[in-house]
């Protein structure tokens, strides 16, 4: 059995920097995300591999499937532009090729590129052999954690890592989600469906199915989370993925979601969160000090916000901006800043 | 366990190729899947350091940072594929290094 | 009264909680971006009168100890930093929001200047909570965490305004941040491979010379040194500060590599201080030297008042990496001293100059300095801050640059080293250089200005002004803030009051 493990080890551990240099060395962008998502998922066999099954899980959800799906969403605004500015100003564009000077940059630094390079490699030899020479620690704090589980409320290690020990870590990641949000509606507005993309039928029927489902797996993740590997992430992704499902299905109803609506859902977590560190100080403790016969009830209360905030975040990072304001003026607003002006209005 | 060990090394490969892609590459979007396999790199590390030696002693501290690095990737990830589009748009242009441009077909980077 | 802890969870909690209220209620973000800014000031106020009575604190967040848990460490360092954020916080809020209450050009500009005052003032509050929250941890994953949210919500504030050119730097500063941010987190993973410890105070009583503590340090620093753009990394600083908003501007030349900063001299001077060779120490100073010519020749050479403006950021951060090996030399503690008086006052005097180069930029339509003789008719209290701010920046006493270049003279050539006190005189001379240029447009060349009709609100000039008298005045108050830095300071010099954990 060990030797099937370790020539399971093995190809893991050559296929991934295998995918990874295939993935950037290809010349097709299409194919380069599609090789990305592939080593996605093989990192979540990693995990597995590794014993870090809410990793994994997190690994296949997020850092696999969301991060691809807006990748391909972002190659495909991309393409768009520059099919549409193709069609516009070709002649325009031949003109300003012919008269650009060669490409000197890369040819002319071979000197600099090769000491970098031998830098690098130097570095990396360098951090390998320090490796190797380690003393591997015992446990790192992985005694200690054991050792003030049962304070904790929860079963699961991880949770309490995340929720107890270093639970102001993970207020400011979701802050962290909080703000890709935030920057994602400053910078754009939603993506409109052209109007010769229409949801398969297949698709629209499938998702009629899938997204109830996908609700009440991603409550068992939640709820699960606090003895076995879940949590608020990992239920949060697949509400997300949930979203994007009915993005992709252009359900006329998520498009109509009133922003006021929008904006609650996704502070949500993040307020219940620092509303709950706030509380905490109020009954008498330190921020985010639990106390100790209820942790488990507070854990599952934020856990459970949280979930929600992640999933609407994700869903709306993936529809790629803020909504449509009914306002008129800022719709003229939009058109005015759209097109860049800087006639010295103060940068 | 030596071959739980040799997935440092695996790392280390992806954090290199990242690296490379990342300063390397032109086109905005390749620099990005450079900067995620860059932190996919760490991560391995990070939890190939927790595996423990004996079965169940497994340190929970790196998952849980692992956990917050993926979810921080992400949103750094989404931040920085809106704004290429808006690069796109503003400069007609998605080759950040690169003065003129070239003539690109369908899907391809020059 | 309630003691320094509860003020630093409130640094934290406070901005956290209007940038939330800030994005679901964007209508009234006028009134509540900056009532959280003075909330803040008081909150900053709070604490360091509290830390004064009651000195350096360690606060357990959750109630869970070190190695577990994660610690709030409230020394003098961060009390004077987090006082440095809260004034020129305070002051930029102030700017900005005279700046976003503007109706700037013809009517139809309104829907942008909407947008961006509804996003400007929740990305502000995060930066300035995880500003708080960075100065204030003990953690390194923690700050790592910080890190990321000050890097994203600077690049969203620098693409804020739109142009094709702020758009395309603060992709560049996107890219070089997460580049950042990863060599962090390596550095991080190594550390705690090495010793199973993330809590700094206990890192700096483990560590040892060991392979994998110099790998892990050399990536600690090259993250924080690119998010810091030191010579010769500091190539995507200059767009990004200069196209951005004059409040973005201003955060970020002001208080945004600050934090970076903060966290190198924390790792070289507290640390890893016992384990660093001197002759490691040079390399950062060698650089600084690189810096601060490289930044003022550049300075000198522009054209654009922002791009000089962001050129002398880069020639400023030099002088604090050049006091690095100082620190190292001094056995006594002026080089610590002297580096943050650097600090606090280039953050209020190039706040200022930012600050007052966008009101300029505003009156004038451009902000080319040739064309901006005679502006001082129009704007007398702009173009005054700004030359205060410039001469401040110098280092004439008794500006706080000028006690910070003082001290550092002394331990140069006290310790023999004298070249980098040569390094400060030219690089002081440089600045005079180019600061001269700009106050001779401002001030004394006489033309007519056509200005363009457009109301400055006073608020912007005087806020601009006040930041600029006090980094001058910063070194008549030189007493006090040197009082503060001695409790729980890393030096044997001082007292260590610090309650280990």
């Amino acid at each position: 059995m060990t030797s099937v493990m370790s020539f399971f080890d093995i190809m893991l551990v050559l296929a991934l920097p295998w995918l990874g240099w295939r993935l950037l060395a290809s010349p097709d962008l299409f194919r380069a995300v599609v090789l990305f998502i592939s080593l996605g998922l093989l990192m979540s066999l990693t995990w597995v591999r590794l014993h870090a099954p809410d990793v994994a899980l997190a690994e296949a959800a997020i850092g696999a499937g969301l991060t691809g799906a807006l990748f391909l969403s972002a190659l495909r605004r991309l393409e768009r532009m520059q099919d549409s500015e193709r069609r516009l100003d070709y002649a325009e564009k031949r003109e300003e090729e012919r008269q650009a000077p060669p490409a000197r940059r890369r040819r002319s630094k071979p000197i600099a590129y090769g000491l970098a390079l031998l830098l690098l490699v130097f570095f990396l030899v360098l951090l390998g052999w320090s490796l190797v020479k380690t003393s591997v620690s015992p446990g790192g704090l992985g005694p200690a954690v054991t050792g003030q589980m049962g304070q904790t409320g929860v079963q699961s290690q991880v949770t309490a890592v995340l929720l107890n020990f270093r639970g102001y870590d993970t207020l400011l990641e979701v802050m962290v989600l909080f703000l890709a949000a935030l920057g994602s509606w400053s910078l754009t507005r939603i993506r409109q469906p052209l109007p010769e993309e229409v949801a398969a039928p297949v698709l629209a029927s499938l998702v009629r199915l899938l997204v109830p489902l996908m609700i009440i797996v991603a409550g068992y993740l939640v709820w699960i989370g606090s003895s076995r590997a879940g949590g608020a992430f990992q239920g949060g992704a697949v509400l997300g993925a949930a979203g994007v499902l009915l993005l992709l299905a252009d359900v006329t109803v998520v498009r109509q979601i009133p922003s006021a609506l929008l904006r609650w859902a996704l502070v949500l977590g993040p307020l219940l969160f620092l509303l709950s560190a706030i509380a905490c100080m109020w009954i008498g403790g330190n921020l985010l000090e639990y106390p100790r016969q209820s942790a488990g009830a507070w854990i599952l209360l934020i856990e459970s916000a949280t979930a929600v905030s992640i999933g609407v975040t994700l869903a709306a990072l993936y529809a790629g901006g803020r909504p449509l304001e009914p306002s008129a003026l800022e719709e003229a607003g939009e058109v005015a800043s759209e097109s860049g002006g800087d006639e010295g209005e103060g940068e | 366990m030596n071959t739980i060990f040799l997935y440092n090394f695996s790392g280390l490969a992806l954090f290199a190729i990242g690296l490379h892609g990342l300063i390397r590459s032109s086109h905005l979007l390749r620099k990005i899947l450079a900067a995620n396999l860059m932190s996919s790199g760490v991560f391995l590390i990070m939890i190939v350091g927790a595996y423990g030696t004996d079965k169940g002693m497994i340190d929970p501290v790196p998952h849980a940072m692992v956990l917050t690095g993926i979810v921080v990737s992400v949103s750094a990830t989404a931040v920085a594929l809106a704004l290429v589009c808006l690069v796109q748009e503003t400069t007609n242009r998605v080759l950040l290094l690169q003065k003129r441009k070239k003539e690109q077909g369908r899907r391809t980077d020059a | 009264m309630p003691d320094t802890a509860f003020w630093a969870v409130c640094l934290v909690v406070v901005p956290l909680f209007f940038a939330i209220i800030c994005f679901v209620r964007s209508a009234l973000v006028s009134i509540l971006g900056p009532l959280a800014a003075w909330l803040n000031a008081i909150a900053a106020l709070g604490m360091t009168v509290s830390f004064v009575h009651s000195g350096p604190v360690r606060y357990a967040i959750g109630g869970w100890q070190v190695p577990l848990g994660i610690n709030f460490r409230i020394d003098g360092l961060s009390v004077l930093l987090i006082a440095m954020t809260a004034v020129t916080g305070l002051s930029v809020s102030m700017y900005a929001s005279g700046y976003f209450s503007l109706r700037i050009g013809p009517a139809r500009e309104q829907g942008r200047h909407q947008h961006q005052r509804a996003y400007f003032w929740p990305l502000w509050l995060l930066l300035w909570a995880a500003l708080h929250g960075l100065f204030l941890s003990a953690d390194l994953f923690n700050i790592y965490v910080t890190l990321e949210i000050t890097g994203l919500s600077a690049v969203l504030l620098t693409s804020l305004s739109g142009k094709a050119a702020a758009r395309l730097a603060a992709m560049r500063y996107l890219l070089v941040s997460l580049l950042g941010s990863c060599s962090y987190l390596f550095g991080v993973a190594l550390l705690y491979r090495c010793y199973g410890i993330l809590d700094m105070a206990v890192l700096a009583r483990l560590v040892s010379p060991a392979p994998l503590m110099w790998v892990s340090l050399a990536l600690l620093t090259t993250g924080l040194v690119l998010k810091t753009a030191l010579f010769p990394l500091h190539f995507w600083l200059p767009p990004a500060h200069a196209n951005a908003l004059a409040p973005v501007s201003a955060i970020l030349s002001g208080l945004v590599v600050k934090a970076s900063l903060y966290l190198i001299l924390r790792l070289w001077g507290d640390v890893f201080a016992q384990v660093l060779p001197l002759a490691a120490y040079l390399l950062p100073g060698a650089l600084g030297c690189g810096a601060v010519l490289w930044g003022a020749v550049q300075a000198l050479l522009q054209k654009r008042l922002k791009m000089l403006i962001a050129y002398s950021t880069v020639a400023q951060l030099g002088y604090m990496f050049i006091a690095l090996p100082l620190i190292r030399l001094d056995h006594g503690s002026s080089a610590w001293e002297a580096v943050i008086f650097l600090i606090m006052s280039h953050a209020c005097a190039k706040s200022a100059m930012f600050m007052a180069a966008g009101s300029i930029f505003l009156k004038a339509g451009h902000d080319r300095i040739n064309d901006l003789d005679g502006i001082k008719e129009v704007l007398p209290v702009t173009s005054f801050a700004f030359v205060v701010a410039g001469v401040s920046l110098m280092g004439f006493p008794p500006s706080g640059a000028f006690i910070g270049k003082w001290l550092l003279l002394g331990v140069s050539l006290a310790s023999g080293q004298w070249w980098w006190g040569i390094m400060l005189v030219i690089g002081s001379l440089l600045a005079a250089g180019y600061v001269y240029r700009v106050a001779c447009h401002l001030l004394v060349f006489k033309a007519p200005f056509y200005a363009r009709r457009q109301f400055i609100p006073p608020v912007m000039e005087w806020s601009a002004l006040l930041l600029a008298v006090l980094a001058m005045l910063l070194g008549l108050f030189a007493g006090y803030p040197l009082g503060l830095l001695e409790a729980g300071s890393p030096f044997p010099g001082h007292a260590c009051l610090e309650v280990m954990p």
